[in-house]
């Protein structure tokens, strides 16, 4: 148990390094930041600004309406923002990371069930609502509070509850304002876009491509260690009687495996972005195909799960196809931070990658 | 104490390893280091030629120590979430002894003795009360622990004794985890750090210092005490890459913190990250050092100027060695001799063969 805890320990820090690359090494894609920022960063961001704004429209209808119709087409839009998220919560570094954006959008993980909790209080409260949502606690701002709002208890009767529908708009805007906000700091002329596909020595934060190659690695590492260890593995727990499934994102509205491989097919469709996996060296792209091979076996497997989230996990089936994404994931994340890195010319030093 | 099957191996390998090589001079240099030598954690005595004077195998990676000097002995410490504690004879003499705290804490890799050698202090997490804790163990009958104080904040990563030799001050890094959620960070965006002065007598906290809230993202985390008797940090920052708030600090007794940001290219240099502070013998400079930037940075503890710096590529473990000269290890095998004054003297060069120095030296 000690090494397995230890191994996911170690690779969890990982997260917290920025890459130390030494030199340039011609392994890396001369255009890397350019190649990311079109296929991957651009069209990501454009769909969750998309498929938010749309979520905001559809409820709106669905209180004004009340019709059943109306509710699960905005239902429906729940899941389509929470599947164009997934691929924007990869790029957690840069603008996602600033001013608590991620924590506003996906308050994960939660063992403590603030978000119910804060939820539920404001729905009984009796004054008003809150005229800005981006003031309140970063709990109550939310996809995983409007996951309750929508599917909890009381979802169904949604339209009844004019507070209720009220609040469920303004999680929508809010999460809306935020999309919004992410698009705005990728903008042409940005600093932080002029340092990521321009690398400079005076520029910041990446002062190299090695620093801007370190910086897609990390954030897929990060992605990929997020999801197994504050998504999957909670739930999961060590044995089938220990698995809590309530533990698990967005078990409310039935997401909790279609969100989690759409962020392992983000994390794919970024190193394919980088040219990891047909880019201009063998050596990288051997890896990169690696990686792709154990990642689509763990989409496919958390795709095949049928059993709703609040079960699955404690369901003998279900449990080892979760079991064995988890070990898929953590397969590819070795490869992306030993072998991959190595391929890259990034340096990872023992305190560097895994400080404390 | 839960002692679990590997640690129990470990320590019996640790008796056969426990063959110091020559009667050790109570006055030499030793230094103490958590490392990754072959693909195995070991706690290693070192002098300042590098050389090995004891190794003890660890279950898992380690961290930092306790030392009680007097009495020849230290307390090497489970990186944060371990759970494990392993107290020895710093000359090799008897057998190391194993504990752990209770099942509803963990370790965050750093304790201090009292100077009578009676208690022994750990910076722990209650990580269902979410809420950080010294653990008193006593240091007179095996490690049992007889009880804890609360660090008035989340977090708590270094704990170190004031001169006075009853006040603990405690570095609240803010930075909630859970071990079922492995390192996962669970409240960045409500961060608090502080550093809290807490009466030994009483468990009271006597004082807490705190950020100006725009900095609630500063992790503090590292603390050494100068030779006037202040509270130097260093921190590591939560908050957007490309921020550079400053790293190092100081506070004293009944003042606000102070921060010395450094010129601008060091500050950058240190990419956000500091991982260890100590000073040098005289305790007039304070050595900062940064994995991440691969250098270490002097700062003059009377004024908060910066004094230099000097690279270490991977460079973090850093002690006193002598006046203006501290020895550093690296995460590469590097073992040198640094300070604001002269060149860096390698002791031992970058060697992937070589054990892999972790986060912190300490001198006994």
């Amino acid at each position: 148990m000690c090494a397995r805890l230890f191994q996911s320990v170690f690779a969890m820090c990982l997260l917290t390094l920025p890459a130390l690359a030494q030199d340039e090494p011609d392994t890396i894609a001369p255009e890397i930041g350019s190649r990311v920022l079109e296929n991957y960063v651009t069209p990501a961001l454009a769909r969750f600004d998309e498929t938010s704004s749309s979520l905001a429209t559809s409820l709106s209808a669905a209180c004004e309406s009340g019709s059943a119709g109306d509710l699960d087409a905005a239902r429906s839009g729940f899941s389509d923002t929470l599947s164009a998220f997934a691929h924007v919560s990869v790029l957690r570094f840069g603008p996602l990371v600033a001013e608590n954006r991620f924590e506003r959008v996906f308050f994960w993980p939660d063992p403590r069930g603030v978000t119910l909790r804060q939820v539920q209080g404001l729905l009984a409260a009796e004054e008003p609502l809150p005229s800005d949502l981006a003031d309140q606690s970063v709990a109550l701002q939310g996809l995983p509070a409007l996951d309750y709002v929508l599917f909890g208890i009381g979802g169904d009767a949604l339209a009844d509850d004019a507070r209720r529908c009220n609040y469920a708009v303004a999680i929508a805007n809010n999460v809306a304002e935020i999309a919004a906000q992410l698009e705005a700091a990728w903008a042409e002329g940005t600093s932080f876009r002029v340092s990521f596909i321009s690398p400079a020595a005076d520029r910041d934060p990446y002062r190299s491509k090695a620093e801007v190659a370190g910086e897609i690695v990390k954030a897929a590492g990060t992605a990929l260690e997020f999801a197994r260890n504050a998504e999957l593995l909670p739930a999961l727990g060590k044995t089938a009687e220990k698995a809590r499934g309530k533990r698990a994102p967005f078990w409310r509205s039935g997401q909790t495996f279609a969100f989690a491989a759409a962020q392992i097919d983000g994390v794919q469709k970024l190193i394919e972005a980088a040219g990891f996996v047909d880019g201009h060296s063998d050596l990288v792209n051997g890896y990169g195909r690696g990686m792709n091979f154990d990642l689509s076996h763990a989409r496919e497997a958390l795709l095949a799960v049928e059993t709703a989230p609040e079960m699955a996990f404690s369901a003998k089936e279900d449990r080892g196809r979760i079991s064995y994404a988890t070990i898929a994931m953590e397969g590819a994340k070795h490869t992306l931070n030993g072998e991959l890195s190595g391929a890259l010319g990034l340096v990872m030093g023992f305190n560097a990658l895994d400080g404390d | 104490m839960e002692i679990d099957r590997r640690t129990f191996l470990a320590l019996a390998a640790a008796a056969t390893a426990f063959r110091p090589d020559r009667a050790m001079a109570e006055q030499e240099a030793l230094f103490l280091g958590a490392r990754l030598n072959a693909g195995g954690f070991e706690a290693a005595v070192i002098d300042a030629t590098g050389r090995d004077r004891l190794v003890l195998p660890l279950q898992a990676r380690g961290h930092s120590f306790a030392i009680d000097a007097p009495r020849r002995r230290a307390v090497a410490f489970a990186r944060s979430p371990g759970r494990f504690a392993i107290a020895f004879s710093i000359d090799g003499k008897g057998e190391p002894l194993a504990f752990a705290p209770p099942s509803d804490r963990h370790f965050y890799g750093h304790g201090t003795f009292t100077p009578d050698g009676k208690l022994l202090l750990a910076t722990e997490n209650d990580f269902e009360g979410e809420r950080g804790i010294t653990g008193l163990y006593d240091a007179t009958a095996g490690f049992r622990r007889i009880g804890e104080f609360g660090t008035g904040g989340i977090g708590p990563h270094e704990v170190i004794l004031l001169g006075d030799g009853k006040t603990l001050c405690v570095a609240n890094g803010g930075i909630l985890t859970h071990p079922d959620y492995e390192r996962v960070k669970l409240n960045l965006a409500t961060m608090k750090p502080s550093l809290s002065y807490i009466d030994l007598e009483t468990g009271e906290i006597t004082e807490q210092a705190e950020l100006a809230p725009e900095l609630h993202k500063l992790s503090l985390r590292h603390m050494t005490l100068d030779r006037f008797g202040a509270v130097w940090f260093g921190a590591q920052y939560q908050g957007e890459d490309d921020a550079r708030p400053p790293l190092v600090g100081r506070h004293r007794r009944g003042e606000a913190i102070e921060l010395f940001p450094g010129p601008e290219a060091t500050l950058k240099a240190l990419d956000n990250y500091i991982g260890s502070v100590a000073t040098d013998s005289t305790g007039e400079i304070v050595a900062t050092s940064s994995p991440r930037g691969g250098l270490a940075v002097f700062w003059d503890a009377q004024t908060g100027r910066c004094l230099g710096e000097r690279t270490l590529k991977d460079g973090c473990g850093i002690a006193p060695l002598a006046d203006h000269r501290l020895l550093g290890t690296s995460g590469r095998g590097a073992i040198v001799r640094t300070g604001p004054d002269a060149p860096l003297e390698t002791v031992r060069v970058n060697d992937p063969g070589a054990p892999a120095w972790d986060n912190h030296l300490r001198r006994v």
